[in-house]
Formats: structure tokens, C-alpha cells, sequence
């Protein structure tokens, strides 16, 4: 539905995008996870035609974008990261406006706008201005805004920030009710909880370039065999990797002052990796063995954390 | 689509209605304010009113006497009233704005003037009126005109006046004296009446008359037989007023475009759509309906307010649909120029106030001062609306041209702001 090959966009000397390349199919969440500043909302920008790429190519079902903005534009539904909505408005009202932008006739509008709050849980609320709604009421009319001519792709920009983990549920919990209709969906998002339960496939990106892509499996495997081990110590002045045989058992995906995170190569016997752990040059207070997270492989990636 | 995005703003409109009110309120509040404390006596015709005066009589003759009664006669006690008072009590009065002026007739004034000699009325104005001590002066200056007049033409008689004035003679001796100046003046009444150069007022009907026969040489006008109407301040004012608020309105509406800028939805109208004149025009279409909306609460609600008719309510529409057309336009070139609102905001306010001031919206044209009054102010546009709609209380001409100036130069904004605004949407400015 969506093929993005080798984007790129600067800004002066600032390359917010550089290269970066994805395809989004039907009935697919693809995340695109990467912390503030990471280039996502450049990129979602670049493909709804908000702003013109530096480089590279854009196909919405396998036509270019430039060559047929209006078209390509009527296949999509974007949702900013910001609430671009009439706060003076009703959500009712706000939704038919909408949709009249979209092209639907007044009548299709009205009806669409209904079937929307239904879905949206807003019925109740419907006639009430947008500015007395909480956050979650507002990012849900800002989603619903993007969906009233049902389009084949998706793009949701953040669209769950700053709200409660409740409020995050049910938006979370439509969004994937609109991957069972077929729609493609490109979903950016800094939470990793969401981009783990929500996509089926994950772009990590950061600095404006995709540093790995697959699925949550296949980013995991990134670390072996699924074995991270955290060691607290005080390691100043330490260099593991003059440790004796520690290189060839364990990478490095980060190490401070007072802790260190590794990843076992190989299949080894936990116990056995323990044992090492135990046995090295240093006084340590604690070690702890858990599956690797989507943090961990953005630690590996980049030598920090997401959240950092 | 315009239409939903016509009807989106007037929702948002209606539903925040204060900023708008404000702009509509106030030239209300102000018209009422100065035409109360500049024609607060005129009674139910809101005219000038009486002007309130003080006579100090410092001469006591007889010509004083004469003055006295003439003011308080005829005409002239419809529009004056003149108060005798000592110099002390009428400076008291005029510190307390309780007149408009004081005329001083000095010492002496009858003697000199029948001896030929050199002679001074004094007018104190009141400072704080404008229109009232104005007019007492263009009065004195006629008065002062007639009195040098009378005194080139009877300087034969000055002497024997000044003997019978003085000696306080007996009636037979004054009779003896008009019937000899009448004499000279039924001499003189071939020269003087008619007079050699006369000033008409007259309403001239435009529409010719109706000719049905094709052998009717030509159509001859025909002569409006009703008076033209008096001077209304709260008119004159009115107008002025909704010059300079219609171009207050005409920035709030188009500077809503920036608000929809960076509330984003500006942005999300463009993930739908590829071309951005559309939505630009919209606002545009926006503006010219809320401004027309705005003229029509000013002037016609100016008119039960302040009890009074617009003579010619139809020209006077239409020339002030002109004036939304060059108002929306001039604001639509400023917000495609400027990046922000609030840039755009600071602009369009100062804008609007130089072309109301130049313009003669906000001061009388006659009051600017002379090189803005000849040279800058016929070229402003506030002028050709504001000058226009004022004329048309006096005669139904002089209206058209200005209309279609405004509409011209409207339209031709507009065209610049979508060039403008089309050249920022390539660039990919948001």
C-alpha cells in the first residue's frame, strides 16, 4: 500500500531524514519507533505531501505521490501528532466538517460522523464543544477526524501522547479494529509498550535514519538468544573487554560507572553465563537476567535508551 | 466546499462572538459619545443644536442693543443662543463648559466705528469644544464682513450716527436718519439685488425622465422638490467610524487564517488536499460576509440608535459592499505577506489607522492638514468610501465611481494575495 524508498530531508545543515526506507501493506501496523527529534514526524510529513523530500520516492498503491498528489491524497488519512480541531465546535460538528473536506456530501458526513462517535465512544458527548473534553476525548475526535472517507492508509503521528493509560487503551484498542478492515497503518510512537503490542512490523529509527526493521522477534533475535543480563558494579576505570574470554561470551550494549547490560552470544546455558558474570575481576552487588525489549535492542542500536 | 468552510466560521463565529463585538460596539460607543458632547442640545433632530454663547457688552450703545435683539430673533435664535454677562461671570462659564464661546464688545466699539477708526470684536473659544466655536467664528467673520461693508458704503452718515447715538437724540431726528439711509440704500437696491454672483442649493433628481416616444427630442431632469436633509453628526460621524472598524473586522477575519495555521488544522486540510487556494478563498469569503454583516449593524443599527433615515440606503449598500471587496482584499495581501499573526495583527492595525486618519475617516477631511488634505487623502480609499457615503446624504451622484474603485481595487488585492499566498505554498512555507 505504502513504499517509501530512500527519503531524505534536511534543513539547513540538519539532516532530519537521511535514506530512510519502508513498505507498509494492507491490513499492517508498521511502527515507526525512534525518540523526540528522531526524524518520524519529518517523515509521516514527507508522506502525506506536507513537505517536499530532498530525495527519494514515495508510492501510495504503487503510484508516485509526486506524480499525483490529489489521488494519492485521497487514499490516506492522516492524524497529527498535534489536535488540529475547531475547539469552538462540537466533536459532531467537527467530524461532518470534515468530512465535507474529504468530499463526502453533507448527508454521507452526518451519517459517517454517527457511526464514528459510536465507534469512538463519544456518542454521549457528541454535542458537546471540543474544548470541554478531557485529552483522551480529543485525541479520539482528532483520530475519528482522519476517517470519515475510510481510507485504504493510515497515518498516525503520536497519536496516543499525553494521554491516560486508559484513554490509550481504547484508542489503541480501535486502531486495531481498523487493521482487521484492511487498512494500512504507519504508526509512530515513542512509547515501546505500544509499538510491541501494536505493529507487526517495527522501524527503529534515530537521527533521522532507520537502524533496523523487522519484527519484534526478529529485533530481539538482534541479541542472540534472547539473553540480556544486567550487572551492577562500580566500574570506573573497567574495560570488559580486556576481561579474559568475556568479549567472545557477551556483547556489550551498555556500560556505566555503576552498571553494565550485555547480551549473551551464542545459545549458552544461562547458568553458565551466570557463573562467568560471577567469576569476573570486580566486586559486584547484583546481577539480573531478563528477554530482551525493544529498549534493549535501541540500547544496542544506539548505546541509549529510548526515553534518554 | 465553500460553502462548509463558509459555514464552519460563522459557527466558530457565533460561537465565540466577544473579539467581534468589540470591533462592533465601538464605533457605536464612540459616535454616541462624541456626537452626544458635540450635539447633545440639538433635541430630536440631532443636529448641531444651539450654540450657547456669551455677549460681553462693554460698550452699552445702542449697536450692542442691536445685536442683541438680532441674535435672539428669527433664525438666528434657532441656532444661537447668546446669554448677556458680565467678562467675570462669562469666563467662569466658559471654564465650566458651560458655552461654546464669549464675544467681547469692547469699550468704545460703537464711537470708533462710526469715526472710521480701527475696532476688535474678541471671540474666546472654549477649548474643549471643536465644531460649535468653529461655526461662531465663520459667523463673526460674516458679521465683521457686513459691519466693513456698511462702513465703505454709509461713511457720509457714520457722523451724524455717531451725533445722534451719543446725544441721545430725540425719535424725530433717528426717523430723519433711516428715512435718509433708506433712500440711499433704495438708490443702491439696482446694484445689490439681484446680486451679481448667487449661491443655489439644489437637489437634482439623476433619472431623466421616462420617454416613451421616440420622437422626444431629449429627457430634461427633473427638479427634487423635497429639502434636502439636514446635517446629522451622528451620520457624519457613523460613516467615518464604520471606515475604520470595517478594516479592524476585515483583519480579524483574515488573520483567523494564522490561527488556523497554528492550531493545525490548516495542516490537516492540506493532508487532504493538494491545492491550498480553496481554503485560503474560503476565509476570504468569510471575511467579506462577516464584514458586510458588521457594516450592516453600524449603519443600520447606527440608524435606530441614533434616530435617523439614510437618505439613499441602496447607493449607500452598495458603495459599502465596494468597501468590503477593497477591505477583505487589502487584509488578505497583508496576511500573505506577514508570517504570524501577531506580525500580521501589529501591520493591519497600523495600516487601519493611517488610511481611517488619512482618509478623513476618523477626523473631518476639511480639519487634516493641508498637504494630506490635497495631495494624499483623494488617493486613499477610505476617503473615496468615506467622502462618497457622506455626499450621498446631500445628493444621490458622486457615488458611483468610488464604488467601482473599491470593487476594482478589492479584486485586484485579491488576486495579489492568491499570487502571494501560492508562491508561499510552493516554497513549502506552512
Amino acid at each position: 500500500m505504502l513504499k517509501v524508498s530512500a527519503l531524505s530531508k534536511a534543513f539547513g545543515a540538519t539532516r532530519a531524514v537521511d535514506g530512510v526506507s519502508f513498505h507498509v501493506s494492507e491490513g499492517e501496523i508498521y511502527g515507526l519507533l525512534g525518540p523526540n527529534g528522531a526524524g518520524k514526524t519529518t517523515t509521516i510529513s514527507m508522506v502525506c505531501g506536507l513537505l517536499r523530500p530532498d530525495a527519494g520516492e514515495i508510492l501510495v498503491q504503487g503510484k508516485s505521490f509526486s506524480a499525483n498528489p490529489a489521488e494519492a491524497k485521497r487514499l490516506m488519512g492522516v492524524t497529527p501528532q498535534d489536535l488540529a480541531l475547531y475547539e469552538e465546535l462540537t466533536g459532531r460538528e467537527n467530524l461532518e466538517f470534515w468530512g465535507r473536506i474529504a468530499g463526502l456530501k453533507t448527508g454521507e458526513a452526518r451519517q459517517r460522523a454517527s457511526e464514528l462517535l459510536e465507534a469512538l465512544s463519544l456518542t454521549d458527548r457528541a454535542d458537546e464543544a471540543v474544548k470541554n473534553y478531557s485529552g483522551g476525548m480529543k485525541r479520539r475526535i482528532n483520530l475519528g477526524c482522519a476517517l470519515l472517507h475510510r481510507p485504504k492508509l493510515l497515518l498516525l503521528d503520536e497519536p496516543t501522547v499525553g494521554i491516560d493509560p486508559q484513554a490509550r487503551a481504547k484508542i489503541l484498542e480501535f486502531i486495531t479494529g481498523l487493521r482487521a478492515t484492511g487498512t494500512a497503518i504507519l504508526y509512530t510512537t515513542h512509547y515501546l509498550e505500544e509499538a510491541e503490542t501494536l505493529c507487526q512490523r517495527i522501524g527503529i529509527i534515530d537521527h533521522g535514519k532507520v537502524l533496523a526493521e523487522g519484527t519484534l522477534s526478529q529485533l530481539q533475535e538482534r541479541l542472540g538468544e534472547g539473553l540480556v543480563f544486567t550487572v551492577d558494579a562500580d566500574f570506573a576505570g573497567s574495560s570488559p573487554a580486556q576481561w579474559d574470554g568475556f568479549a567472545a561470551r557477551f556483547r556489550v550494549l551498555q556500560q556505566s560507572e555503576n552498571q553494565l547490560v550485555v547480551a549473551a552470544v551464542g545459545q549458552p546455558d544461562p547458568a553458565d553465563c551466570l557463573k562467568t558474570l560471577l567469576a569476573l575481576p570486580i566486586r559486584l552487588q547484583n546481577v539480573s537476567l531478563k528477554r530482551p525489549s525493544l529498549n534493549d535492542v535501541f540500547l544496542q542500536l544506539t548505546g541509549r535508551h529510548l526515553r534518554e | 466546499m465553500l460553502r462548509a468552510l463558509l459555514a464552519k466560521d460563522l459557527r466558530r463565529a457565533r460561537r465565540n462572538p466577544i473579539p467581534w463585538l468589540l470591533n462592533l460596539a465601538l464605533p457605536m460607543m464612540i459616535t454616541a459619545v462624541i456626537g452626544l458632547v458635540f450635539g447633545s442640545g440639538s433635541g430630536n433632530d440631532n443636529s448641531l443644536g444651539r450654540i450657547k454663547f456669551a455677549v460681553v457688552d462693554e460698550d452699552k450703545s445702542p449697536l450692542a442693543d442691536f445685536l442683541r435683539g438680532a441674535a435672539n430673533q428669527g433664525k438666528a435664535a434657532q441656532y444661537l443662543e447668546p446669554v448677556f454677562l458680565e467678562r467675570d461671570e462669562a469666563e467662569r462659564q466658559l471654564k465650566d463648559d458651560k458655552l461654546s464661546a464669549m464675544l467681547v464688545i469692547p469699550p468704545r466699539f460703537t464711537s470708533n466705528y462710526l469715526t472710521g477708526q480701527k475696532v476688535q470684536l474678541e471671540l474666546i473659544k472654549n477649548p474643549a469644544e471643536q465644531i460649535h466655536p468653529a461655526v461662531l467664528e465663520e459667523l463673526l467673520g460674516v458679521v465683521v464682513t457686513g459691519l466693513n461693508a456698511i462702513s465703505r458704503n454709509f461713511n457720509a452718515e457714520f457722523p451724524a450716527w455717531r451725533k445722534a447715538l451719543e446725544d441721545q437724540s430725540d425719535y424725530h431726528e433717528i426717523a430723519r436718519l433711516i428715512d435718509q439711509t433708506g433712500d440711499k440704500l433704495h438708490a443702491a437696491r439696482k446694484y445689490l439685488f439681484p446680486p451679481l454672483v448667487t449661491y443655489t442649493n439644489s437637489v437634482e433628481d439623476a433619472k431623466p425622465v421616462a420617454t416613451a416616444s421616440p420622437t422626444s427630442p431629449s429627457s430634461t431632469p427633473v427638479a427634487e422638490s423635497n429639502p434636502a436633509p439636514k446635517f446629522n453628526l451622528f451620520a457624519f460621524l457613523l460613516v467615518g467610524m464604520a471606515g475604520m472598524f470595517l478594516l479592524l473586522l476585515a483583519n480579524q477575519g483574515m488573520t483567523d487564517l494564522h490561527r488556523e495555521v497554528w492550531k493545525r488544522t490548516f495542516e490537516r486540510y492540506h493532508t487532504m488536499h493538494d491545492s491550498l487556494l480553496p481554503f485560503v478563498m474560503g476565509k476570504a469569503l468569510f471575511t467579506a460576509v462577516i464584514v458586510s454583516i458588521g457594516a450592516a449593524i453600524i449603519l443600520v443599527g447606527g440608524q435606530w440608535i441614533f434616530h435617523f433615515r439614510w437618505p439613499r440606503p441602496l447607493e449607500l449598500g452598495v458603495l459599502t459592499l465596494g468597501y468590503v471587496c477593497f477591505a477583505t482584499g487589502l487584509m488578505a495581501v497583508t496576511v500573505a505577506i506577514m508570517p504570524d499573526e501577531r506580525r500580521a495583527n501589529a501591520l493591519n492595525n497600523i495600516l487601519s489607522m493611517i488610511l481611517s486618519m488619512a482618509g478623513g475617516c476618523m477626523f473631518p477631511p476639511d480639519e487634516l492638514p493641508a498637504a494630506m488634505r490635497e495631495h494624499l487623502s483623494p488617493l486613499l480609499p477610505t476617503y473615496w468610501f468615506a467622502t462618497a457615503a457622506r455626499n450621498l446624504w446631500w445628493s444621490e451622484s458622486g457615488w458611483i465611481v468610488p464604488a467601482a474603485k473599491l470593487t476594482a481595487l478589492g479584486a485586484l488585492c485579491l488576486a495579489l494575495a492568491a499570487f502571494l499566498f501560492k508562491r508561499r505554498f510552493e516554497k513549502g512555507a506552512r
